[in-house]
C-alpha cells in the first residue's frame, strides 16, 4: 500500500504528535508499506529518509500553547505537489483541525482520508469561528481515529461524528532489555532497600504526586535503603522542599530526561508508581514501564484500569489514599515472587500495544477507507473554501 | 453611465451565485456517491462476516450458529438488521478461539465489520447533512439518487481473551 502521512508540527522540536508519527511510519514500514511522511520541517534539518520537509515552520501561538506549524500559498503548493507525485492509496491525516500541512491536505486531497485525533480539543478557535469551514473538512475525512477513550468522546460529542479508538503503540524494543542507570535498582529485600519511580510534572495536582510523596514518607523510616527517583520537569528545590530533611538524600531528581534516557530510567526501579488522581485518557507512561519490565502501582482510575488488565499486569490502589499506597508498596517491596508475576503479565498485556500490532490495526482502517472511497488518493483543485 | 454598473454588479451577482450553487451541487454529488460506495462496503462486509460464520458453524458450533448465519445471508432489506444484530449475539454467545483459522476468519470479519459500518454512518451522516440543506432542497439537488440510508445494528465487535485490555 502506499501511504502518505502527514504530520502538522515540525519534527525540528520533539512532542508527542511527532513521536507518534514516526512510530507508526517505521512500524508501517516493517510491514512492508511504502509510507512517506510530510512534515514541517528545515530542508537542511537531518530527518529519517521518508520524511518529505515541507519548509520552515513558524511558531504560531495557538491553543494556549506555541506550535510550530506551516501554513500559506507556498506551504500549499508544496502539499499539492507531494500529493500529485505520491500517488498515495491513502492519506492519513494528524491533527487536521490545527490550521496547517494536515489541514490544507485534506482540502487539496480527493479520495480516502484518514484522521487521526490526538488531543482532547473540545474548543479550538477554529472551530467555534467557522462551523462551515469545519463541515468542510470534516466530510473530506473518510475515518477517524482517536487515540484515546478522551479523544473520541469529544469526537462523538462536539464533532458529530464516530471515531475508531486506537491507542497509541509503544516501541516494546526499545524498552526491553536496556541497561538501568549506573548504580540503580540497587538493593530489593525483606524489610529494606527498593526503589520507587515518578517521571511527570510533579507539580500538577492531577498527577497526585503528593500522594506519593505521603506514602514515602510513611514508609521509608521503617524501611531502610528506600530510594525514590522522580525525573520530570520542574525546580529542584521545589521537589526537595516537599520532604522532610532527614530523607532527602533519598530522593534523587533527574530532571527532564531524553525520549532516549527514559527507558533506562524505567529500568531503574523495582516500582514504577503512578499516583494519577483524574484526567488521564490513556497512560501511556504505564504501557512503558511495563515494556521496561518493571512493576507498575498505579491509582484506580478507568483508563489505568483497562490498561492493567484490571489487575492482573499491575498493582492498583484505591485513587487519592495514601495510606493504602504505602500498604501496597511495602507488600510489593517484600515480595519479589508478586512482582515476578505482575511483570510477566505486564509484558502479555503490552504486547498488544507494540506498534506492529497497532500498526496492523491502523493499515485495517486504511482498507476501510479505501473501500469505502474506491479511488485512489488525488489531487483537487483547490475550490470553495466556504 | 451608471446604468453599466448594474449591468456590471448583476452579472457579477448572478456568476458569484451560479458558482456557488455549482459547487454545492458538486458536493452533494460527491457525498452521495461517498455513502453509496460505503453502502456497497458494508454490504460486502456483512455477507463476509455471515459466510466466515457459517463456515466455523459447519466445522465446531452447530445449528444454531448456522441458522443464524443463513438467515442474516438470505435476509430481505427490511429484516437484514435484525438477522445480523441476531447473528452478533450468537457469535458472542460462543467461546471464539482466535488459535482456529475459521475462528480467526470470524474474528477478522467481525473487526472489519465493524470499521466498515463506522465509516458507513459518519458518511451516510454527512450526506444526509448535505441533502438536507434548504437550497440543496429548494434545487433539488441530488434527486436522482434515493436519500442514503443509515444500516443501524449494534456494534459486532466479538471481545476474545487477547482483546480484553486493548478494550
Amino acid at each position: 500500500m502506499r501511504i502518505g502521512i502527514v504530520c502538522p508540527y515540525s519534527f525540528d522540536v520533539p512532542g508527542g504528535v511527532q513521536n507518534h508519527v514516526m512510530d507508526l511510519a517505521e512500524a508501517l514500514i516493517g510491514l512492508g508499506h511504502e509510507v512517506s511522511v510530510l512534515a514541517p520541517a528545515d530542508e537542511d534539518s537531518p530527518l529519517p529518509p521518508y520524511v518529505v520537509p515541507a519548509g520552515r515552520a513558524v511558531p504560531l501561538p495557538y491553543n494556549g500553547s506555541v506550535a510550530r506549524i506551516a501554513f500559506g500559498p507556498v506551504s500549499t503548493a508544496r502539499v499539492r505537489r507531494w500529493i500529485t507525485r505520491g500517488d498515495f492509496d491513502v492519506l492519513h491525516v494528524h491533527e487536521p483541525l490545527t490550521p496547517s500541512l494536515s489541514m490544507l491536505a485534506v482540502l487539496c486531497a480527493r479520495g480516502p482520508v484518514v484522521a487521526t485525533f490526538h488531543t482532547a480539543m473540545t474548543r479550538s478557535r477554529v472551530l467555534s469561528a467557522a462551523q462551515g469551514v469545519l463541515q468542510i473538512l470534516l466530510e473530506r475525512i473518510t475515518a477517524r481515529i482517536a487515540v484515546s477513550a478522551l479523544a473520541r468522546k469529544v469526537q462523538v460529542e462536539h464533532m458529530d461524528g464516530g471515531a475508531v479508538e486506537i491507542p497509541n503503540g509503544v516501541a516494546v524494543a526499545k524498552f526491553a532489555g536496556v541497561e538501568p542507570l549506573p548504580g540503580w535498582p540497587g538493593e530489593c529485600g525483606p524489610g529494606t532497600g527498593g526503589t520507587l519511580g515518578f517521571l511527570g510534572r510533579f507539580t500538577e495536582p492531577r498527577k497526585g504526586f503528593p500522594i506519593l510523596r505521603d506514602a514515602f514518607v510513611a514508609l521509608a523510616p521503617h524501611r531502610p535503603g528506600l530510594r525514590l527517583l522522580v525525573a520530570g520537569p520542574g525546580d529542584p528545590d521545589d521537589l526537595y522542599g516537599q520532604f522532610p530533611a532527614e530523607l532527602r538524600d533519598r530522593v534523587s531528581f533527574l530532571g527532564r530526561v531524553s525520549e532516549a534516557d527514559k527507558p533506562r530510567m524505567l529500568r531503574s526501579l523495582h516500582l514504577y508508581v503512578a499516583p494519577n488522581t483524574g484526567g488521564e485518557s490513556f497512560g501511556m507512561i504505564l504501557t512503558e514501564a511495563l515494556a521496561a519490565g518493571t512493576t507498575v502501582v498505579a491509582s484506580d482510575l478507568d483508563a489505568f484500569r483497562r490498561v492493567l488488565d484490571g489487575g492482573r499486569a499491575g498493582q492498583l490502589f484505591p485513587t487519592g489514599d495514601a495510606a493504602a499506597l504505602r500498604t501496597a508498596l511495602a507488600e510489593l517491596l517484600d515480595d519479589a515472587d508478586r512482582r515476578a508475576a505482575l511483570t510477566a503479565c505486564g509484558e502479555q498485556v503490552v504486547a498488544s500495544f507494540d506498534w506492529p500490532v497497532v500498526a496492523r490495526r491502523v493499515v485495517e482502517v486504511y482498507a476501510a477507507a479505501i473501500e469505502a472511497t474506491d479511488g485512489r488518493v488525488m489531487d483537487q483543485e483547490w475550490v470553495g473554501l466556504g | 453611465m451608471p446604468g453599466m454598473w448594474w449591468v456590471v454588479g448583476t452579472v457579477l451577482a448572478v456568476g458569484l451565485v451560479a458558482a456557488y450553487l455549482i459547487w454545492t451541487a458538486g458536493r452533494v454529488e460527491r457525498l452521495q456517491a461517498r455513502a453509496e460506495s460505503a453502502t456497497r462496503a458494508l454490504d460486502a462486509h456483512l455477507l463476509r462476516r455471515a459466510a466466515a460464520a457459517a463456515v466455523l458453524a459447519e466445522r465446531r458450533y452447530g445449528v444454531e450458529l448456522y441458522a443464524a448465519a443463513r438467515i442474516a445471508l438470505d435476509a430481505v432489506p427490511e429484516e437484514r438488521e435484525a438477522a445480523e444484530n441476531d447473528l452478533t449475539r450468537q457469535l458472542r454467545a460462543v467461546e471464539l478461539d482466535p488459535d482456529d483459522p475459521a475462528g480467526e476468519a470470524v474474528i477478522a470479519a467481525s473487526r472489519r465489520l465493524a470499521l466498515a459500518r463506522q465509516v458507513h454512518t459518519d458518511l451516510v451522516r454527512d450526506a444526509r447533512a448535505a441533502r438536507g440543506r434548504p437550497l440543496v432542497r429548494l434545487f433539488r439537488m441530488g434527486r436522482r439518487h434515493d436519500w442514503p440510508q443509515y444500516f443501524d445494528i449494534d456494534d459486532p465487535t466479538v471481545t476474545t481473551r487477547a482483546d480484553v485490555t486493548t478494550g
